[in-house]
């Protein structure tokens, strides 16, 4: 996967890069649009991260005149702002995504995935999912494990499909917060704890190979082997 | 709310004030209409003395010249013509006859000597002796049977008879009458007309304040580069509007400095936040042993920590300047706390907080979602960290006529009664919080940026209470109308 790190700070960019790397990109980096145009036009890119404070232009600016070029990969937006700008919104709807600074790396990675997934033809939209002895009917709304019905709550089963999809990658609490409560909020408290605590308890009952694992300081992962 | 619509205009001002012109002006008419009338009744009584005078003077001639038996007839003519001409449209008494002019000879001996007019003359000679009438000028005598008094004049011939000629005032009178009954009808159409007209310009001259105050109420923390609309016209009130939009224009350019401030601000201390962020993530993921990792998870929540007392303070800071800056769109507020208490409801029970939500059913707010997000999970914070195991929590949400108000009501041990009287005020917290003190301010910046308020009390069973009030979304309004 090609990406194109847009970031003037020099530190962010640095740490991004070698993180990105490790994840698996090919990473390409531009400190102001000028460059960042030259690039996308030369070589084609899959994804593209773009700071929205640069040197030379605003960063929307930047990626409304990539469009205009023919860039049609999709971006995610990184900003420092406060508040979220109704440009952002709309390039958000028109298939973006955007994430405010500071942010957890594995959130990033997590909506870079989603960006990519989204764009690419072929939709995942099977009715089951499997994570090792665990299973879910997404018809049914009923999950398994082990051949043992689960006895969830709508939200929990929720929160263990959102688990299940990101099965084997970190997912962080504001990850969690956004996608299965659709808040982008940081509580003082741990109650996204109190709910991974209770799924646990449902999920990885006495006896059996503990599937949901604690990352500390990061957010949770369910095992996928 | 227009105006337009739900105001009467019994209780507008255009409505106050034409009243009150209406009332100067209708004073002002009146008295006119009386210095008028008292003139033109005089005017009436100068001509009517005038012709008495001359015609008392002809007929003193004429008796003096005339005989006894030829004077009759000549008088007679000469009455009902003079009187024909003297008195237009009389009007005549039920007998038919002439009674509004008669003639009257008193010879010296004091007898009746010739009598011209209704009846036989006796009660009109002794009335006439009764008033005592001055030789040069007509006076009024009252007559029994009659119910208007007669304009006398009386002249002294030489044979030393004496000669009265009475007018009645009737028609005089009834002249009069019918002149202030026109002028009465004249008076109250020019009244009404008056009010109509000051009634109607000045509607017309307020409703342009009046647009200028819903222009200017519009204009909310969101679109502060909308302007009140102007006139045409250089009066006072296009003065106001002009005023009021350079007003805005200061207004406009110092909440943009105050943005370019916090917002630059919030940028120079992110970037590095995000650069420690990433770093101490990537040295975590290195670190694979227990021990290490602790102090980098620790710092990884310090800095979390901060980057949210860092937004707060900003928030806080901006809506303190009524400057903060809201992307609207209208909420339930009812399925919002239910999906925040949603959410909060194990936590709660696993410290033994028991919470309970009483709601009617959907509410609709104009509101920024985000930030009402942020605020309900402050205000459910500040409970779960706060109230100690086993108490309750009761969360309320009811509709007024246009606003909707938020509950919430515990029974713990209240607010410290020495940071109760500025709670919503920065850096204000309770002796045993370990919080940064913002989360009552931020929670205050978020209600009255969406044009509420917040107020927070101990209750008297104990416990606290907090109450919000947020305006219902405008088409609510409109629905319920």
């Amino acid at each position: 996967m090609r990406l194109l790190l847009v970031e003037d700070e020099i530190d962010i960019q640095s740490f991004l890069r070698r993180s990105l790397e490790e994840a698996g990109y090919e990473v390409e980096a531009a400190s102001d649009g000028k460059t960042a145009e030259r690039l996308a036009i030369e070589n084609p890119f899959d994804i593209l991260i773009v700071d929205l404070g640069l040197p030379d232009q605003d960063g929307i600016t930047l990626i409304l005149k990539l469009r205009q070029l023919g860039v049609r990969a999709p971006v995610l937006i990184l900003s420092a702002r406060r508040s979220v700008d109704d440009r952002v919104r709309g390039l958000e709807q028109g298939g973006d995504d955007y994430l405010t600074k500071p942010f957890a790396l594995a959130e990033l990675l997590a909506r870079l995935r989603n960006l990519l997934k989204r764009n690419s033809p072929a939709g995942n939209d099977a009715t089951r999912l499997r994570v090792q002895d665990l299973e879910l009917d997404l018809l049914r709304r009923e999950a398994s494990r082990g051949g043992q019905v689960l006895q969830l709550t709508q939200q929990e089963f929720v929160l263990l499909e959102y688990l299940c999809r990101n099965a084997g990658r970190v997912v962080t609490r504001s990850m969690i917060l956004d996608k299965v409560w659709g808040m982008r909020i940081q509580p003082d408290t741990n109650v996204v704890d109190v709910h991974i605590y209770r799924l646990r308890g449902k999920v990885d009952a006495a006896g059996q190979q503990p599937l949901i694992r604690t990352m500390r300081g990061v957010g949770y992962v369910l095992k996928d082997r | 709310m227009s105006s337009k619509t739900g105001k009467p205009p019994m209780r507008s001002a255009a409505w106050r004030i034409s009243l009150w012109a209406t009332l100067a002006f209708a004073c002002g008419t009146m008295v006119v209409f009386v210095f008028l009338q008292s003139f033109v009744a005089g005017d009436i009584q100068r001509r009517s003395d005038v012709w008495l005078s001359g015609e008392i003077k002809t007929l003193g001639d004429v008796a003096e010249h005339t005989p006894k038996d030829a004077l009759y007839d000549t008088v007679v003519g000469e009455v009902a013509e003079l009187a024909e001409n003297e008195v237009p449209n009389k009007q005549l008494s039920e007998s038919g006859s002439d009674d509004a002019v008669f003639f009257l000879q008193v010879g010296s001996d004091g007898a009746l000597k010739l009598w011209v007019g209704a009846g036989s003359g006796e009660d009109h000679l002794k009335a006439i002796r009764a008033s005592n009438i001055p030789p040069d000028r007509p006076t009024d005598v009252l007559v029994p049977g009659f119910a208007v008094p007669f304009r006398v004049a009386s002249i002294r011939i030489p044979d030393g008879s004496q000669i009265f000629l009475g007018l009645s005032d009737r028609d005089e009178l009834r002249v009069l009458r019918s002149l202030r009954l026109r002028f009465l009808f004249l008076w109250i159409l020019i009244v009404l007309l008056g009010f109509g007209i000051v009634f109607f310009t000045t509607r017309r001259m307020l409703s342009h304040v009046r647009e200028i105050t819903e222009a200017a109420s519009r204009i909310g923390h969101a679109d502060l580069d909308a302007r009140v609309p102007t006139t045409r016209h250089h009066d006072e009130v296009s003065q106001l509007a002009l005023t009021l939009n350079r007003m805005l224009d200061r207004i406009e350019s110092s909440m943009h400095q105050l943005h370019t401030i916090t917002d630059s601000l919030a940028h120079d201390l992110r970037s590095p936040l995000t650069a420690i962020r990433g770093k101490l993530e990537m040295s975590l993921s290195t670190v694979s042993d227990g021990e290490h990792t602790e102090p980098i998870v620790a710092a990884i929540e310090e800095l979390d920590r901060l980057t949210d007392f860092l937004n707060k303070s900003l928030d806080v800071a901006e809506a303190k300047a009524d400057a903060l800056r809201l992307t609207r769109s209208e909420i339930d507020l009812d399925g919002l706390l239910r999906d925040m208490i949603d959410l909060y409801e194990p936590s709660m029970s696993e410290k033994g907080l028991k919470v309970t939500q009483h709601s009617r059913g959907s509410v609709k707010i104009l509101a920024d979602a985000a930030l009402l997000h942020r605020m309900v999970a402050n205000l459910l914070d500040n409970e779960l960290k706060h109230l100690p195991a086993g108490c309750g929590l009761s969360i309320e949400l009811s509709v007024d006529a246009d606003t909707a108000s938020l509950v919430l009501e515990d029974d713990g041990p209240g607010f410290d009664s020495d940071v109760l009287q500025n709670l919503f005020e920065r850096r204000v917290k309770g002796r045993n919080s370990n919080g940064h003190g913002l989360g009552l301010a931020f929670i205050d910046a978020v209600v009255r940026a969406h044009g509420g308020t917040v107020t927070a009390a101990n209750r008297q069973a104990g416990g606290a209470r907090i109450a919000i009030v947020l305006p219902l979304a405008a088409e609510k309004l409109h629905a319920a109308q």
